[in-house]
């Protein structure tokens, strides 16, 4: 069976569903999508109803159909798998905001109530945000520069969300749900607030964490979101015949996949300090790669770079894994005396993001993300702020879930604490 | 190489190598296809229902469709076919081809006429032609011909007697099985008249008139001929409870032979058949839906089933649950409760789902644990949770001298 089912599928999919009780799925959904009712709706073959189910409690629904790490959250807790396996709950889902689109919808908007939101950041948490807000009669603003859809938009390749969903989707946001965008940098929330009743900053994390090893700044050495934003746009990439990704997150391996799939001839091999077992990205994403004939370098600890004005390769010290950390990851040990190296014609260094260093009279926390309260509140009175910035990296479905909850949370603000 | 338990039988006087015999239905309306039937291991075929010369028989297609879940298994099949478009001419010349070709085999036919003439005519030439069996459509779904077109014949009870007098008469010595309908206000009537006919038994029971469906977003009706539609006889597993119920009425009210015919879809279900009072089952749905091999898992499954449980014959079975079923104020009241193996429990919670909204109350549901507890005192034991359980990990529960006593019903 694969990512796109048919009626017949959907259907028999549908009918392994158990309709649990207190659904396990739906509570490891950071969306809390009504999981059984929307399945329910599939069997009795009534799919507005189940779009209508989906769509209230998820406003990135084509996006999440696409990409969701769906063995992370619903499908990991699924009751089904007691018997057999996880029902297809990605699948179905993609199948219903396949099948039916949100203008096939009748939609219903409250008046607007003369109250409104600035939105900072136009990504998954941002739009999420905006419409929630529309939803009870708020009129949001999205301030954004680039373009609407944030990281889904730009990184992800299309080969695995197409571009149409998720312009498709911030269009509705924008057209369905009459939110408005600015093209216009903030930089003084004072301002902002005189105009606005309450802002939402959604910036998500902007810039690259920096590899501190020599030969950094040497030519053929690349970040891996600008790569991606390269080929996203369809442009091609200069980068050479043997390729060193160095990161084990989503980022480092969407990348390598994508460099492979621009140039299969391409050698590409993620360098990573610990191994398959710690690897910090999604099983299919993996998967998808390793499909595609990436590399793996596991317990490789990059020392230098090395050459000239360009790169020749990578000078690495194996690693050895010792106990678990806290958080039960098993931590590297470098192994003296062990460093080798490897001929790359290009690096490109996937270690992480950090936060734009923004609105200084926000508290931030020591990583410097915004730190907010159970409310979203930041430390400044009417400003709000979730997804990336305030999780750090993060999955979508996440960020979308923060900016539903934290709508929510400015709705209760801007009526004076009362629940909406 | 491994062991076998005779399962022949006597019909009526008629040896059958096992007791599974294809019904007349579209499955024996073709000579080839009764041929590649008794091929594939069939006792016996009763070809399609046929009729004298002259009397036209116009089908209309397409004649089947079909309900079940929405991933549209065949849970019953409706089908707005006739008697066979061959007539008595046709048919006898097939039986004697087949007595002849397959001379341990069952060949008998199925007749339906207008008047006793009509009927006398297609005894006398089936007789002829060397039937083993002849069987009597008196409950055809689309109606009978003769004094009351459209009526079913058994829908009579006084026509029922006259016209199985008509046919017995002609048959004589040729075994005469009556098919009737579960479509009465009283079953045990209708199979005494056939009795005081003189049939030597009767195949309980036809097709169900029923109307399949209806498309809701053009009002045609299932199956749709540009827009128009007629009520279908239902088959298959969906009346497989109507038949049971016909064949035990039967056989606990009146002593005739009954054949045993209308849903079952396999072996378990023969058994069930016969343990209510059949002494053959009759197959069409099924072969209809998987082909004639699945004779194979028939006579296998039910071989296996005789073995385990002892039995040196099929006939061993016939009505052996008769005397379980009563009437419902005849029956114990047995203090049951709830009892949920929480070592098999998947926590789904469709128990206390159940339970909370059509039961009594008595299941709760930890969420943390993701687990179902039964408030004894509140459990009537009405064993609904136990219907719902997608493991069975539900059993109903006595106490009773100390001794715990299961209720455990397969579903």
């Amino acid at each position: 069976m694969g990512r796109n089912l048919d009626l017949t599928q959907a259907l028999i999919e549908a009918e392994r569903c158990l309709y649990c009780y207190d659904a396990p799925c739906e509570k490891a959904c950071p969306a809390h999508v009504p999981i059984p009712e929307f399945i329910q709706s599939i069997r009795t073959g009534n799919l507005k109803g189940s779009m209508e189910l989906i769509t209230l409690a998820n406003p990135s629904i084509g996006v999440c159909g696409e990409v969701c790490p769906e063995e992370q959250f619903c499908q990991s807790v699924c009751t089904r798998s007691a018997i057999d396996y996880p029902i297809k709950i990605r699948e179905l889902h993609k199948f219903v905001t396949d099948n039916v689109k949100l203008t096939d919808l009748e939609l219903q908007l409250p008046p607007l109530n003369g109250k409104k939101v600035a939105i900072i950041g136009g990504g998954p948490a941002g739009l999420a945000c905006a419409r929630e807000l529309r939803r009870f009669g708020v009129k949001p603003v999205i301030f954004e520069k680039k373009e609407l859809g944030g990281i889904p938009a730009q990184e992800i390749s299309k080969e695995r969300l197409p571009y149409n969903i998720v312009r498709e989707e911030a269009k509705q946001i924008l057209t369905l749900f009459g939110a408005e965008v600015k093209d216009k940098k903030i930089s003084d929330l004072q301002d902002l607030l005189g105009e606005f009743d309450a802002i939402f900053v959604a910036t998500g994390l902007t810039e690259e964490l920096e590899l501190d090893i020599k030969g950094v700044n040497l030519q053929n050495v690349h970040t891996a979101r600008k790569l991606l934003k390269t080929i996203k746009s369809s442009l091609r990439t200069d980068v050479g015949k043997r390729v060193g990704v160095i990161g084990g997150g989503n980022v480092a391996v969407e990348v390598a996949a994508a460099l492979k799939r621009e140039d299969p001839s391409r050698d590409v091999e993620v360098v990573y300090r610990r191994g398959l077992k710690e690897l910090k990205a999604f099983k299919d994403e993996i998967d998808e790669a390793l499909e595609l004939g990436v590399g793996f370098q596991f317990l490789a600890i990059p020392v230098e770079i090395k050459g000239e004005n360009s790169v020749e390769g990578l000078v690495v010290r194996r690693a050895r894994l010792g106990a678990p950390d806290e958080s039960g990851r098993r931590v590297f040990e470098e192994v003296e005396g062990s460093d080798f190296f490897i001929p790359y014609t290009d690096i490109v260094i996937a270690i992480g993001q950090k936060a734009q260093e923004i609105f200084p009279e926000i508290k931030k926390t020591h990583n410097g993300l915004i730190e907010v309260n159970e409310n979203f509140e930041t430390s400044v009175k009417g400003v709000f702020a979730g997804g990336d910035i305030v999780r750090g990296a993060s999955t979508i479905v996440e960020s979308v879930s923060d900016g539903k909850k934290a709508a929510i949370a400015i709705l209760q603000y801007l009526q004076g604490g009362k629940n909406v | 190489m491994f062991k076998k338990v005779d399962l022949s039988i006597d019909f009526l006087g008629i040896h059958l190598d096992s007791p599974f015999v294809l019904s007349a239905a579209p499955p024996t309306d073709e000579l080839e296809m009764a041929e590649h039937g008794l091929e594939e291991g069939w006792a016996g075929v009763i070809l399609k229902t046929t009729s004298v010369e002259g009397n036209p028989v116009e089908l209309k297609n397409p004649m089947m469709s079909s309900f079940g879940p929405m991933s549209r298994k065949v849970v019953g099949l409706g089908n707005i076919d006739l008697i066979s478009h061959h007539h008595i001419d046709v048919v006898s010349s097939r039986v004697e081809y087949l007595k002849k070709k397959f001379p341990n085999k069952m060949i008998a036919a199925s007749i339906m006429g207008a008047s006793k003439e009509d009927w006398q005519n297609l005894v006398y030439r089936l007789k002829k032609a060397g039937a083993d069996l002849i069987e009597c459509s008196f409950s055809c779904p689309q109606g009978s011909m003769g004094e009351e077109p459209g009526k079913m014949l058994a829908q009579s009870i006084e026509a029922t007697e006259k016209v199985t007098r008509w046919v017995k008469e002609a048959a004589d010595t040729t075994p005469v099985l009556i098919k009737i309908t579960p479509q009465v206000t009283d079953i045990v009537e209708v199979a005494k008249a056939v009795k005081r006919g003189g049939a030597d038994g009767i195949t309980a029971s036809n097709t169900i008139p029923s109307l399949l469906g209806v498309d809701i977003y053009t009002f045609e009706p299932y199956p749709s001929l540009f827009g128009s539609g007629a009520y279908s006889g239902l088959s298959g597993p969906a009346i497989k409870p109507i038949t049971l119920r016909t064949i035990a009425e039967i056989a606990k009210n009146v002593d005739i032979v009954i054949s045993g015919n209308g849903g079952a879809f396999n072996w378990r279900d023969a058994v069930e058949f016969m343990a209510v009072g059949a002494s053959n089952v009759q197959f069409c749905t099924l072969p209809m839906h998987y082909g004639f091999r699945s004779i194979r898992d028939l006579k296998s499954g039910f071989e296996h089933y005789l073995k385990e449980m002892g039995f040196k014959s099929p006939s061993e079975i016939v009505g052996k649950a008769l005397k379980n079923i009563k009437n419902q104020e005849d029956l114990v009241n047995p203090k049951t409760r709830s009892d949920i193996d929480l070592d098999r429990c998947i926590g789904c919670g469709l128990c206390y789902a159940a339970c909370n909204d059509g039961g009594h109350m008595a299941i709760s549901f930890d969420s943390k644990t993701r687990k179902p507890y039964v408030n004894e005192e509140k459990c009537t034991g009405c064993a609904m949770c136990m219907q719902v359980c997608p493991v069975d990990a539900i059993k109903m529960k006595e106490v009773l001298d100390s001794n715990e006593y299961y209720f455990v019903e397969r579903r």
